[in-house]
């Protein structure tokens, strides 16, 4: 009965997004357009190289990496933005008279979001890559891709929500927002596979949790094993551990101090 | 139960213009707000109990402060054996919450579909949620309006399905924060009427906040009036009406010009312009068919408006015996 809660606000949110499956479908052309600018650029890149490999991966691999790593960027909810908003104009107020953990409220929305931005992505990036350098990597890897792309997810949301709750203190967070995403292009491996790293810098990303929100179930994707998957997850949970407790300690302290805005 | 309760806010101060916000940078300074002052009432099982005041007066700090949103700054409240702040999601099981300024239904959704949800949220049986449904729909009027997409509702049908959706989970108390606002007479009088009605039918009790004297007036035997976070009264709705809305206003337009020392008996005059008099009387010393009817007789009527004293003038009147 008690996540029974939490299920159905999953489910609305899927409906809610249904509402506006045009507005879906036209946020999904995006992706057709990243993937062929990053076409593009890749073939060049490798032509002028002279070589089939770079960095131990070939132009079909590097399209695929990249179609995965764009789905995950470009599907994540806009969270922090969500809790902000709710902090500053007090609506947070109004979210809390309801019997269920707020922050369990957030991640049912989230993800209700993130599955039908998440379908719409794949279809119309999966679609646009096949046509451009053919067929997607091994089947079988699919279902531990997706496992890692639910566990990415997490480590997402719990950045997100910090963000978001950081509006406790600071009120405006956009700065932060923009941080972030500018560290998960650069060092999680959204603009470019972090294989292409110089080894020092792959040191140093490897140690932030950028690199398993992005980088590592894009990765899987491409060269699927069950190394790298059980590797890669045990790293996972570790941050999700690590985030999803400065989550729960930032959240009971910050309603405490919560000052609702607006009357 | 609420007992000196006491919310006190600190907002930053910022004097005016470019300087003053680099002031403000360097040397913040902090303005202590008090929004509930020493608050104390009782509140009966079933009770419909109005609480008005003007805006700003502390009327949803203090409902925030009985549902466990807010902790208050001092004093202590007892809401159906729980300590709001301490037990909040306990308590919210028991209350249902109707914020005419925020809208918990769905927007983009039929109504129906926010029934469900929030059916799940409180735990409830699916054939009781279906039950239950039903029976609200038929009580609220709302059954053609459930399969709708709430954006496309009308302010009034809305309403009604908001405070239907609020009972959904048979709550014991009910807090309705200034539900007609922005609503037309009707709308108001079927929201009343229903709401009235349920809290015979179930027991349910009833906290009305609103700066509409006449909500009050219609639902409520109880009042308490607040201003700046402090009680200024607090007895029945019909000791209420009997003392302090004793006047009314009238404003009149004739086809004709006005003379200027126009005056009729036993009314007041607050303003007389070329076409138009504004008065006010004692409905205790003179009936309103009087008044009507002689101010028929004293030219050829283009419009009569007729009106309560607003709250602001309760309130000052309230204070000026307070002092006298």
């Amino acid at each position: 009965m008690r996540s029974g809660k939490y299920w159905a606000i999953f489910k609305t949110q899927v409906a809610n997004r249904m509402a506006y499956s045009g507005d879906l479908a036209a946020h999904s052309l995006t992706i057709v357009m990243f993937m062929w600018i990053f076409m593009q650029l890749w073939r060049t890149t490798y032509s002028v190289s002279g070589s089939d490999t770079l960095a131990g991966l070939t132009l079909h691999h590097t399209l695929w990496y990249l179609m995965l790593a764009e789905t995950i960027m470009l599907s994540k909810p806009r969270l922090s933005r969500g809790i902000s908003q709710a902090v500053k104009d007090g609506s947070i107020a109004y979210l809390l008279n309801k019997p269920y953990d707020f922050l369990l409220y957030q991640l049912s929305l989230g993800l209700g979001d993130s599955l039908m931005n998440t379908l719409f992505n794949l279809l119309a990036g999966g679609i646009t890559v096949w046509l451009l350098v053919g067929p997607p990597p091994e089947m079988w890897g699919w279902p531990f891709t997706l496992a890692a792309m639910v566990l990415a997810w997490l480590i997402d949301f719990c950045v997100n929500a910090l963000i978001g709750l950081a509006a406790f203190v600071t009120e405006e967070v956009s700065a932060f927002e923009w941080i972030y995403s500018k560290f998960l292009l650069l060092l999680g491996g959204v603009l470019i596979p972090l294989d292409f790293f110089p080894g020092w810098l792959q040191q140093i990303t490897s140690s932030l949790p950028f690199a398993y929100t992005i980088y590592g179930p894009a990765r899987l994707f491409i060269e699927p094993s069950l190394d790298r998957f059980l590797s890669l997850v045990a790293v996972q949970i570790l941050w999700i551990l690590l985030l999803g407790t400065l989550v729960t300690l930032s959240y009971r302290k910050g309603l405490s101090r919560l000052a609702v805005n607006g009357g | 139960m609420v007992n000196g309760l006491k919310k006190t806010f600190q907002t930053k101060r910022k004097a005016a213009g470019l300087s003053g916000s680099l002031r403000a940078l360097v040397h913040p300074q902090y303005q202590q707000v008090e929004a509930v002052r020493d608050l104390s009432f009782h509140m009966e099982n079933g009770e419909l109990l109005g609480f008005i005041g003007p805006n700003g007066a502390g009327k949803s700090t203090t409902i925030k402060i009985l549902t466990g949103i807010l902790y208050p700054t001092s004093g202590e409240a007892e809401v159906l054996g729980f300590t709001p702040w301490r037990q909040r999601r306990q308590l919210a099981y028991k209350i249902g919450t109707v914020f005419g300024q925020r809208p918990q239904l769905w927007y983009h959704l039929p109504a129906i579909d926010t029934f469900y949800l929030f059916g799940k949220i409180y735990e409830l049986e699916d054939h009781f949620i279906r039950q239950r449904i039903s029976f609200l729909a038929e009580a609220f009027e709302i059954q053609d309006l459930l399969e709708t997409p709430v954006r496309k509702l009308s302010l009034g049908q809305r309403m009604r399905c908001e405070v239907a959706a609020s009972l959904l989970h048979q709550p014991r108390l009910l807090l309705l924060d200034e539900p007609s606002i922005g609503l037309d007479v009707v709308a108001k009088q079927r929201i009343r009427d229903t709401v009235k009605r349920m809290s015979e039918l179930e027991g349910v009790g009833v906290l009305l906040t609103s700066h509409d004297a006449g909500d009050i007036e219609a639902l409520c035997r109880n009042v308490i009036i607040i201003n700046h976070g402090q009680i200024v009264f607090q007895d029945k709705v019909s000791n209420l009406k009997r003392r302090y809305l004793t006047s009314k206003l009238v404003e009149v337009r004739y086809a004709q010009e006005v003379s200027p020392t126009f005056h009729l008996e036993g009314t007041e005059n607050l303003k007389i312009g070329r076409y138009g008099v504004k008065l006010r009387f004692d409905t205790r010393q003179t009936p309103v068919e009087g008044v009507i009817s002689r101010l028929a007789e004293a030219g050829s009527l283009v419009d009569v408006t007729i009106s309560d004293p607003t709250l602001e003038e309760v309130i000052r009147t309230i204070y000026n015996e307070q002092e006298a």
